[in-house]
Parts: C-alpha cells; structure tokens; sequence
C-alpha cells in the first residue's frame, strides 16, 4: 500500500510541473506584442499597417511564419503562410481531433464568424479578413507551396493529391487572407 | 511522505518551476519545444 501512495505522490508531481509550466507561459506570454511558438501573445502593437492597393503576396514565399492576431479575441499566434496565384493562404492542421481542435481553437473560431484580423509580416501589419477555402482547383497551389516549404520540399502531384485530400476532408483547414472590403 | 511533507514539496516545485520559467534564460524554451514536440505526436 505504501508503494501505490508513492507512485501516486510522484505521479502528481509529474503532472504538477508541466501544468504549472503551461500556466505561467501562457501568463508569461499573453500581453506581449505577438506571440512564441505555441502560446499565444497580446495584440499585435508594432509595426507600419499597410495601406494602399493589394500586395502581390507571392514575397510570402520566402517567410516562414507569421503573426496573426484575431479581431475579437486581442491575441496572436505564429503561423504558417502559404502564396498561390498572387493570393495568401494560412493553415490549421490537426482538425480532425479533439486534441487538433483544442490546440487551434482559433480556427474553428474563425470558421464560426469571427473572421476579421490582422497579421503582421516583418514590420508591416495587414488587415484581412480570413475565408475558409474547403475546394477548389486554388488548393493544388496551396498544397504545392505547403509541402515546398513545410512538408520537405520535394512536390510530386501524388503529394499535392494527398495535402489537396487533407484539405477537403477537413483534416487541414485553410484559410485565405483575403481583403477585408 | 507523509501529507503535509507532500503539499510542501508540490509548492515547493510549482515555485521552482514558475521562477526558472521566468527568471532562467532557456528554461521557457525548452518546456515549449517539449510541449511542441508532444502536440505534433499526439494530435493527430
């Protein structure tokens, strides 16, 4: 009996630091001006907001991540940018899961109506509106610029049938940034 | 351990790990990319 109580004394502290850990960098994390790799930070603060016509959005493909802040929840995230056609696209993997869905709830919050936002590109932040694309011939370009730059590299049109399967089935979910007007 | 020994150990550790997160150059670093790393294992 006194084993099992020791066990379970060690579970508890197993699970106590990473709990706390999680806590605090969420703390840490959640009025800063942009976010890290997994915690979201406050609202996007610095930064020129681009006016003017359209961007060609194909620079964006030479950017890793970027910042995306949604209007109704004061919070941002890095995230991943794909170009296709001039047009730019973001992704929220993993959603066909409860564990996918709880860690991207800002997707399955965009995709409930709350869809304005702004995302911050180097020193310049964009304001958009972001609009769920779930078919289309636009997704063989999205899931080419997918795998070049996040699913190693090599394009094959088995791989853009695959990342375009994944897509309409709602495994991934893609996002346009689109002009708000 | 007995309970109280216990609840001191868990404060204790929950301290350490808030003031190593925020005061510890990496430590924030490294519990993101441990937690990053079980994220993309699991979710899926």
């Amino acid at each position: 009996m006194k084993i099992v109580k020791i066990i379970l004394q060690i579970l508890g502290i197993l699970v106590l630091i990473p709990a706390v850990a999680m806590a605090t960098l969420r703390f840490e994390k959640s009025d800063g001006d942009g976010p890290s790799i997994i915690f979201p930070g406050g609202a996007l603060v610095s930064g020129e907001l681009h006016t003017g016509p359209e961007p060609d959005w194909s620079f964006t493909a030479d950017v890793d991540t970027i910042e995306l802040e949604l209007d109704d929840a004061d919070t941002s995230r890095l995230i991943w940018i794909m170009d296709a056609e001039g047009r730019a696209f973001i992704a929220s993997g993993y959603m066909d899961n409860f564990l996918g869905r709880l860690w991207k709830h800002w997707a399955v919050d965009v995709d409930a109506g709350a869809d304005l936002a702004v995302v911050r590109i180097g020193d310049t932040r964009y304001e958009r509106r972001l609009v769920r694309i779930r078919k289309g011939d636009i997704l063989d370009g999205v899931a080419a610029s997918l795998i070049r730059k996040y699913a190693g590299g090599n394009v094959t049109p088995q791989g853009i049938a695959g990342m375009r399967a994944a897509i309409e089935s709602g495994s991934t979910w893609i996002f346009e940034l689109a002009p708000r007007s | 351990m007995k309970a109280k020994t216990y609840l001191i150990t868990c404060v204790a550790v929950a301290a350490a790990t808030v003031l190593g997160i925020l005061f510890v150059p990496g430590i924030a670093e490294i519990f993101e990319t441990v937690l990053l790393v079980f994220l993309m294992t699991n979710a899926r």
